[in-house]
């Protein structure tokens, strides 16, 4: 059996025909027979083998005559062979107690069964998930669970960790050419917003004029309200959807995000909003795809090789869920160890079609205990563990600072019991562990530093491990967060065997997390850190190469440009890191050659057949496609990548590559008309007078007193005033306050000037400060007192007449007149009564105003 | 009082507020105050230009001057005059500035070299541009100062403490004989100490971008939203499905960050450092600029690592190499800005990313835009916006002289 070892791989993982002549038998059986078939051909399927629940692998063993024949064979054995050939899995079936061919699942002699995959290509070490053994079940082969993609998974596990040393590559796709396809026809926006003017405009002017329009007194962008109704159509059309209206941004920003509705009703204002944009999608004739545009041949996922997510460090994964169901309320553990820890979706729980589960209120997804205890099986057993996650939180807002997280994974009984809890607070991750040093809480907890702000509402890949020589540890995309385990060199202690595992929430059901979990791992080790950064890189969800045809374009067969595309989240597709490659001829095996370059500008995508509005990350390229610039038969054209909004979904959508230049072919592209902005809206009624502000105030009174304004004292009051004086003009916010502050600042420059003999002197010349107030404030010294004030306010009679815009001086005397009489009468000293008198007159609207 | 009374030409001298007698100071000497606003004359005007050029009421002989100028049609000449005193540096422009200098866009901060800058500039009737890229700044040259230094903004605070004049001490210096950065790394008021502080502190150096279009084109990022332009420089830190949901990217962050990471990638080489446990704040902190000798360690090369943080966030986004930005503006909507038809939109470092916003039509029509308001205290409606652009261009046929500005301003608003 040497001849079936390792050499007969190439890098590809895939088998070359050997020496066994039994092969070509096999291989013609296995195409023809599923188990239960008949020699007809014609394939009935007999009921599934018995759910998984009772298989105990402990139990189940080799028992053939011939031990394994290579180190492969053996590592088959173990990884592979003993999970499928139980009787309630394939070996119900492929047995070698005249079983159906192929007898993979036989138990006589494992060298028989390894040839039997071998010779019968069941499977592709190379991309396991492209397994023969793989596509059957997916196909609807006897698979052991309702779904089954959860077979695929787990089957595709298995074979992964036998191909893990047998020194095959991951991620080495053969790619060969998809079906040629052109572009097809589909509605655009006409140039003229005529239809768009008489169906959506009004309404949007209606209900959206008052913030989405230049003129609006809170203008927003974008202006699809514009008085303009260019601008409007302009700003429009890329929240408007044609091909499939109450998939339009206007129309779902008014359903589902409640923005704004009209009448209290927001059903209703979206479905207003969907038929008026239903209405002028009705005016359009489908046209055919832009003839002018250079356009590569079209593709769809359906045609997209999938990138096998080979290259993940699995080796002591326990339990994975990666969220692929899309519907029911079961997310299936795929990790292959029995038995499975299957969760089920209860309360506010979505799938995302680009797999995953979204928590909302009061959702969770929770095993139950019997199935749980797996986990704590598996973990006593080593002491350490870790949880492995992408998660995209909703916010960075959620969860209590007070040991309190939102529960993101949890293995607990109840709010307050719990093995371990990965959770959120706010934009910190938070690590619970029940150890020896812990309470039943698994307090105290690890956190990630505040100020780093680790979680942000993204998808993150979070690892939170625990070993006892390390604690507790933290890893988010790949990289250690460097926060230490309060309580390091702990152990493992008083687990409970009876608690659950349980997403999104606590089993209580009183923890919410809000957020989508992508993936979910569960290791029986602490990962190493380059393991994290693996899995990290790697990446999660559905990988495809779409191939997009320039043959034609540039006049090499089976030339491409290709992108790795993944559904990013449930509205858009992630396009990234494009390459030109040229394929072989699959008939002949040769490869075209290239002379020179061919020059390529502005890669656009397009999709349904119109290019895409939003997010031409590739508009600007400007290289050159060049067969000598390959590494192993790619030039990488970029390293950046982009999201593209999804129309139809993944099954409908159908996308293709435009460019500007590319060979001889170029395509002049027109520039958008930009109509020229409409002037700011007016405002009514603004007063032309307004107040002055602080340090106005401040300059002014020093203008008014000459009391510099480093005065000690004077500064000191301006120090603790200026906030509370006026920062505006305007006099609509004019408070009592305001009036306050100012008052304080003018008896505190007013004393300062009263209280300087000198300047006192020099600015109430001839009054009498050491008389008494009776003798002081005669008809004269009233006259010493107020003229000089009114004189500084410019309120006075300049050159014989007053100014128009100034009080009346003859009641500003009037007023200051009474108030020394009251002050005077009242008993008032001379010194305060001028001071008095000339804050009156400098703390009032006269000085304030300008 | 209602503000009805303040803008009623019509009101009688007999109208009076109803006021307690017993109030020592208060609105109650506003009587018949503004009861003829509508029939002032050049002592009148000459008054309303003072209050609102210098934010002080003039001196008697001040008022006469002016108004006999302002009857002798010499505006001009009054406006002058008010401009000469010293509270239309030391108040008027001082606090016209001040909340262009922090984030929370205070006024009640203390004077700084931002400050000082832009007074120094209109004081000497330097073509206004300059504030955004020219190696300059502006000192005092009063006694008894602390020197000016790049740790602490000590000298501006004494001299503003001291009360000296802004108007006769200020003296301009090469910014880069003071700061220590190269000369062609000095950016105006960009690479003032006090912008670096407030706009360079932590971060991604995208603040200096934005408060600078806020304050200086009077712009919000949400002004200049396009989700049309090329997303080819938007950074990695930058979630393309914020929440989980790519359509808030789509239809919202792409349309600012499109425009702004290509222009902010200007100031890849800066950064505002302090030590962030002895000084949490930064108050002491200094600003900082990497030359050719300076390679950042996480990144490898001049580029400061915050631009490069968070890369795990959206991998497939723009890695920073350089300091070389672009102005994806000069397409699209925000055309209408009027780009500088002679510089080429594109270039290395602050200064010519400075001079790219300096030289737009929404730079000039900003700074008239910032004087209409400071000087006739309300927003402009209806004629007015003629006039601004009027005002406008006659800022750029005077070599860009923001007293000119001043002048034809308070002329426009100096009432009937």
């Amino acid at each position: 059996m040497d001849t079936l070892s390792q050499p007969y791989f190439h890098s590809r993982g895939h088998y070359r025909p050997g020496l066994l002549v039994l092969s070509l038998l096999l291989t013609t059986l296995l195409a023809l027979a599923g188990c239960g078939g008949s020699s007809s051909g014609a394939e009935t399927t007999p009921p599934n083998p018995p759910p998984n629940g009772g298989v105990d692998d402990d139990n189940f063993s080799y028992k053939g005559t011939n031990p394994a024949a290579t180190a492969d064979v053996l590592k088959f054995q173990t990884e592979l062979w003993v999970k499928i050939a139980p009787e309630n899995r394939c070996g119900s079936c492929h047995n070698d107690n005249g079983g159906q061919q192929p007898t993979f699942a036989r138990g006589d002699d494992i060298n028989l069964a390894y040839a039997a995959v071998i010779d019968n290509g069941l499977v592709d070490l190379g991309n396991p998930s492209n397994s023969r053994l793989v596509t059957r079940v997916l196909g609807g082969h006897n698979c052991w669970a309702a779904d089954p993609v959860v077979c695929g998974d787990i089957i595709t596990t298995w074979i992964a960790a036998w191909a893990e040393n047998t020194g095959t590559e991951a991620n080495s796709v053969v790619l060969t050419p998809p079906e040629e396809r052109d572009v097809s026809d589909s509605k655009s926006f006409p140039d003229s917003p005529g239809a768009f003017a008489t169906t959506v405009y009004p309404l949007l002017t209606e209900y959206c004029g008052s913030c989405h329009a230049e003129g609006a007194l809170t203008r927003q962008q974008p202006y699809f309200s514009s008085t303009d109704v260019n601008v409007a159509y302009e700003a429009s059309k890329a929240r408007m959807r044609l091909d499939n209206p109450g998939a339009s941004r206007f129309v779902q920003r008014l359903g589902i995000d409640f923005h704004n509705c009209w009448d209290n009703d927001c059903a209703a204002s979206a479905t207003a909003m969907r038929n008026a944009i239903q209405a002028f999608a009705d005016t359009i004739e489908p046209t055919v795809v832009d003839e002018n545009l250079i356009m590569s041949k079209a593709v769809g996922l359906g045609d997209a090789f999938v990138v096998s997510s080979g290259g993940r460090i699995d080796t002591d994964l326990i339990a994975k869920y990666e969220f692929k169901t899309g519907t029911g309320s079961i997310a299936y553990d795929t990790s292959g160890v029995e038995p499975a820890t299957n969760l089920i979706l209860s309360g506010n729980v979505g799938w995302s079609s680009a797999w995953g589960i979204r928590i909302d209120s009061n959702g969770k997804a929770q095993a139950s205990v019997g199935e749980s205890r797996k986990i704590y099986n598996q973990i006593r057993v080593t002491g350490e563990y870790s949880i492995e996650a992408w998660v995209i939180p909703d916010n960075a807002a959620q969860g209590e600072n007070d040991n309190n997280p939102a529960r993101i994974v949890s293995l607990s009984g109840s709010a307050t019991e719990r093995n371990f809890t990965l959770g959120q607070y706010n934009a910190n991750y938070s690590f619970m562990n029940r150890t020896n040093q812990s309470d039943a809480d698994g307090l105290p907890e690890l956190a990630t530093d505040d100020n780093d702000e680790r979680l942000q509402a993204t998808l993150q890949h979070v690892v939170a491990t625990f070993d006892p020589i390390n604690g507790r540890r933290i890893y988010v995309n790949g990289e250690f967060t460097g926060d230490e385990d309060p309580t390091p060199g702990a152990l493992l202690e008083d687990w409970n065997d009876s608690f659950a595992l349980v997403v999104g929430n606590e089993v209580s059901n009183n923890r919410v997390w809000l957020g989508s979990m992508r993936f979910l791992g569960i290791h029986n080790r602490a990962m190493a850190p380059e393991d994290i950064l693996k899995n990290f890189e790697v990446g999660v969800g559905a990988r495809y190469l779409l191939l997009f045809n320039v043959s034609e374009l540039i006049n090499v067969p089976l030339s491409f440009i290709v992108f790795e595309v993944q559904q990013f989240d449930d509205y858009g597709y992630l396009f990234s890191q494009p390459f030109f490659t040229i394929l072989a001829d699959p008939e002949t095996g040769t490869t075209a050659q290239m002379t020179g370059g061919v020059d390529v500008e502005g890669i656009r995508i397009g999709i349904n057949g119109a290019e895409v509005m939003v997010g031409q990350v590739f508009a600007n390229l400007n290289t050159e496609l060049r067969q000598d610039q390959m590494v192993e038969g790619r030039q990488v054209l970029s390293t950046l990548g982009t999201v593209i909004e999804a129309k139809r979904g993944p099954e409908l959508d159908e996308f293709f590559l435009t460019f500007d230049r590319i060979g001889t072919h170029s395509y002049e592209r027109p520039e958008p008309t930009v109509p020229t902005p409409a002037a700011p809206a007016d405002v009514e009624g603004q007063a032309l007078i307004g107040l002055r502000t602080f340090a106005e105030i401040n300059a002014t009174l020093s203008t008014l007193t000459t009391v510099p304004s480093t005065n000690a004292a004077v500064a000191e009051t301006y120090t603790n005033v200026q906030q509370q004086l006026p920062t505006q003009p305007n006099m609509e916010g004019f408070l009592a306050a305001h009036q306050m502050g100012v008052t304080q600042l003018v008896v505190s420059y007013c004393n300062a000037l009263i209280s300087d003999t000198g300047r006192r002197g020099s600015f109430f010349p001839g009054f009498n400060f050491g008389a008494g107030a009776g003798t002081a404030f005669s008809s004269t010294g009233r006259d010493q007192i107020i003229e000089p004030l009114l004189e500084k306010l410019l309120a006075h009679e300049i050159e014989g007449s007053k100014l128009d815009v100034q009080a009346d001086p003859d009641e500003l005397r009037l007023e200051l007149d009474q108030l020394i009489t009251r002050l005077v009468n009242g008993g008032t000293g001379t010194t305060q009564t001028a001071m008095a008198t000339c804050a009156a007159a400098f703390g009032g609207a006269v000085m304030l105003l300008q | 009082m209602t503000t009805q009374a303040f803008i009623s030409p019509g009101r009688s001298a007999g109208w009076r507020p109803t006021v307690h007698r017993r109030m020592v100071s208060g609105a109650l000497l506003l009587v018949s105050l503004f009861a003829s606003i509508a029939m002032a004359g050049f002592r009148e005007q000459a008054l309303q230009i003072h209050n609102r050029v210098a934010g002080v009421p003039p001196s008697e002989a001040v008022l006469l001057q002016m108004a006999s100028l302002i009857e002798g049609g010499n505006v001009a000449g009054a406006v002058e005059v008010a401009m000469d005193n010293e509270a239309f540096y030391s108040v008027t422009l001082k606090n016209m500035a001040t909340p262009w200098t922090n984030r929370e866009q205070t006024v009640f901060a203390p004077l700084n070299d931002y400050t000082a800058t832009f007074i120094g500039l209109v004081r000497d009737e330097d073509d206004f541009r300059k504030i955004l890229y020219d190696d300059v700044l502006y000192i005092s040259n009063a006694g008894g100062l602390p020197a000016y230094a790049n740790n602490n903004n000590n000298h501006y605070e004494a001299l503003e403490t001291a009360g000296h004049s802004l108007k006769n001490t200020l003296v301009r210096r090469d910014q880069s004989s003071l700061n220590g950065l190269p000369a062609n790394a000095t950016s105006g008021v960009l690479t003032t100490r006090a912008a670096a502080k407030a706009f360079f502190i932590a971060g991604t150096n995208r603040a200096m971008f934005r408060f600078t279009l806020l304050n200086h084109l009077c712009r919000d990022l949400e002004q200049v939203h396009d989700t049309s332009l090329v997303p080819d420089r938007i950074r990695q830190d930058v979630s393309r499905s914020p929440g989980g949901d790519s359509r808030v990217f789509l239809n919202n962050c792409i349309g600012c960050h499109n425009g702004m990471d290509p222009m902010a990638q200007a100031f890849a080489y800066y950064d505002y450092e302090f030590d962030v446990d002895a000084d949490p704040e930064g108050i002491n902190g200094s600003i900082h600029y990497n030359t050719e000798a300076d390679i950042d360690p996480d990144t490898n090369s001049r580029v400061e690592k915050k631009y490069r943080i968070n890369a795990s966030t959206f991998r497939y986004g723009f890695v920073t190499p350089d300091d070389q930005w672009q102005n994806y503006w000069r397409k699209g909507q925000n055309a209408a800005l009027g780009w500088d038809a002679s510089l080429p939109g594109a270039g290395n470092g602050a200064s010519s990313m400075g001079k790219e916003l300096a030289h737009s039509r929404a730079f000039a029509h900003c700074q008239v835009e910032k004087v209409f308001r400071n000087v006739c205290l309300r927003r402009p409606t209806g004629a007015d916006h003629a006039k601004l652009d009027e005002f406008t261009d006659s800022f750029a046929a005077n070599d860009y002289n923001l007293k000119q500005v001043f002048i034809e301003t308070a002329d426009y608003c100096k009432g009937p």
